[in-house]
């Protein structure tokens, strides 16, 4: 049974189309919402969590239809925001239980499961300590505590990573997929970085404009948009002409070459191919790309590897 | 719990995985729900609004407002202990809250912040509306919360004073019994007043998320008619201009006040006094002040931004 199934869904404001027509079926799991500010990542899961009325269209979250019983419903769904959330004047272990009966919890079960979140999110030591002394990551910690206090089926998490240097960036990716995997939670993450989704998430929904560009498993659009970066001296357009006659996938953007590989990508070609032409290699890269290079559709590559992907 | 895990430990040995496994618990209990909820926001929004749970900084200006509230009553209360003289009667029921106005006044500008705004000052509105409960919910929750922080300030002082007075005599269980009948409008004052006085804080309360601006705006609302309602009515004889005196809620307090404790003879402290409407015009301006401000509040938590 998917956890949650739209169709046709549209959220329509005087001056913008929101979300336009989205139909998507997703399975328990860790899932990857992508798509550039103001894509309609916001306003998908505020529908899904009943909060605002869709113009047209039908959902149904973890078998509750968004439209009537949003109350039903946002008793097993956690979220949590983007935006700093917290009272800095409180201790984390106090919110965590307020927030847990404002999800129907009893006061005493209240208080257990609060331990228990942020034993999870790794606050155990700290639980006790007001917010206002926490750091940016042990808010973000606690942010995700409150969501997952009342132990729901379902989370959606906007932007997770948002403000952490890449060591607390690791740790929160590993949280989620530990919250994901090993508690059986499913997860939707908003983020707009590719590369959290690779190390993260097991599916994949793309909305650019408010539409639906892409729905499936994180690895077909891995394979898709994977693209090796060789940094030469000299004429890149030769050595681009050169792969291109060899029957590769090649574009030049300023002094590189951006090849696109499926599978093994081809290095050996590509280092013989630099010499025979006498030029100098600077780097050969996989590139990461965010999600802004791939809807700028400046490079032709991630044009193409984005249709690809939705005809895969 | 954990059936992904239970299958794949299943064979090997369920008990030694009970016991080092210290992985997530899942939570089987009960959900009370939308009720749970609504009582735990009204619970948690009091104890704000008296600083419980936080620092003594937070505890100090509610008190020291509750206390000086108290002060008429407490004298009163004194004198009845050391000055065995019969009845003085320094304030009484139906003048109180004239008396202590702009100790209410500002008791509302303190507190309905602390209620209202802080969870749009936090940002944690969004929590609140994802989870069991409806932004309609939070608001008559977060009124409820305010209109008991209220009933603290007004209720304790009339029941001091109603102790107080039956001390004054040397019967107290006679005095008592004799007056039984102030106990409604003890009550029924306390509670309309508390009510009207928290639906015009919290409503302007809930308008912004700084504090201070709230604050003055609450006083804004209270003080300003009072003194445009008494320059009117004082200065300028008669007629349509006495109207004035119903868009100051303070004097409604008043003007409802002398209703319930039925004194439409006695002198009154009050520019209540120098206008001709029946006693009775008060409440109904009163509730339709409170019920104005009541659906003000609801929509603008439909609206604010979560």
């Amino acid at each position: 049974m998917p956890v949650f199934q739209t169709d046709a869904l549209s959220k329509i404001y005087p001056s913008v189309r929101a979300l336009d027509e989205l139909s998507v079926s997703i399975e328990p799991g860790i899932v990857g919402l992508v798509g550039a500010n103001g894509a309609g990542k916001s306003t998908l899961i505020k529908l899904l969590l009943g909060l605002i009325q869709p113009t047209e269209g039908y959902a149904s979250v973890l078998g509750y239809d968004i439209r009537t019983q949003g109350l039903e419903l946002r008793q097993y769904v956690g979220y949590m925001p983007e935006h700093d959330c917290l009272p800095p004047e409180v201790n984390a272990t106090e919110f965590v239980a307020h927030m847990a009966q404002i999800s129907g919890l009893p006061a005493a079960a209240a208080r257990e499961r609060a331990s228990e979140a942020l034993r999870h999110a790794g606050l155990f030591e700290a639980r006790y300590r007001q917010i206002a002394g926490y750091s940016t990551g042990m808010k973000q910690r606690a942010k995700l505590a409150q969501a997952l206090v009342h132990d729901p089926k379902l989370v959606f998490l906007d932007e997770p990573t948002n403000g952490l240097d890449p060591a607390g960036r690791d740790d929160m990716l590993d949280l989620i997929r530990r919250t994901g995997h090993e508690m059986g939670i499913t997860i939707v993450m908003a983020t707009h970085l590719l590369g959290e989704i690779e190390r993260t998430c097991d599916q994949l929904i793309v909305i650019d404009a408010g539409k639906l560009l892409h729905q499936g498993s994180v690895a077909d659009f891995t394979a898709a948009t994977e693209v090796l970066e060789i940094e030469v001296t000299g004429d890149p357009e030769s050595l681009a002409a050169r792969l291109v006659a060899a029957g590769l996938e090649a574009t030049t953007e300023g002094r590189s070459v951006y090849l696109r590989s499926d599978g093994d990508a081809p290095f050996d070609l590509v280092r013989d191919t630099v010499v025979e032409l006498g030029l100098g290699l600077v780097r050969i890269q996989q590139r990461r790309r965010t999600l802004e290079d791939l809807f700028r559709i400046e490079t032709p590559l991630a044009e193409t590897a984005l249709t690809s992907g939705v005809e895969a | 719990m954990t059936t992904d895990q239970g299958s794949q430990h299943a064979q090997t040995s369920d008990e030694s995985s009970s016991i080092y496994d210290l992985g997530y618990r899942r939570y089987e209990g009960a959900r009370l729900g939308r009720r749970q909820a609504v009582l735990a926001l009204y619970r948690e929004s009091l104890r704000a609004a008296f600083g419980l749970g936080r620092s003594t900084s937070a505890k100090i200006g509610p008190a020291i407002l509750i206390l000086f509230a108290l002060v008429p009553a407490l004298i009163q209360l004194a004198i009845a202990a050391l000055v065995p003289v019969g009845e003085i009667e320094l304030t009484s029921h139906h003048d109180y809250y004239g008396g202590v106005k702009f100790i209410l006044a500002l008791y509302v500008g303190i507190v309905a912040p602390d209620i209202v705004g802080r969870d749009q000052r936090n940002r944690s509105l969004t929590l609140y509306f994802t989870r069991a409960i409806t932004r309609y919910d939070y608001a008559l929750a977060k009124l409820a919360a305010m209109t008991t922080a209220v009933l603290v300030i007004t209720l304790l002082p009339q029941l001091l004073l109603f102790i107080g007075n039956a001390l004054a005599v040397d019967d107290f269980g006679g005095h008592a019994a004799e007056n039984w009948d102030l106990i409604f409008p003890i009550f029924g004052t306390a509670l309309f007043g508390s009510w009207l006085l928290a639906s015009i804080g919290t409503f302007i309360g809930a308008q912004t998320s700084q504090r201070a601006f709230a604050t003055v705006g609450i006083l804004v609302a209270f003080l300003l008619p009072l003194t445009v309602a008494l320059v009117v009515v004082q200065e300028i004889d008669g007629g349509w201009t006495d109207l004035f005196v119903f868009i100051s809620p303070l004097d409604l307090v008043d003007g409802v006040t002398y209703w319930m404790f039925r004194v439409d003879t006695q002198p009154m402290d009050s520019i209540v006094a120098m206008t001709d409407y029946a006693l009775s015009w008060y409440a109904v301006a009163g509730a339709a002040f409170g019920l104005v401000c009541t659906g003000l509040l609801l929509r603008r938590y439909r609206k604010v931004q979560a």
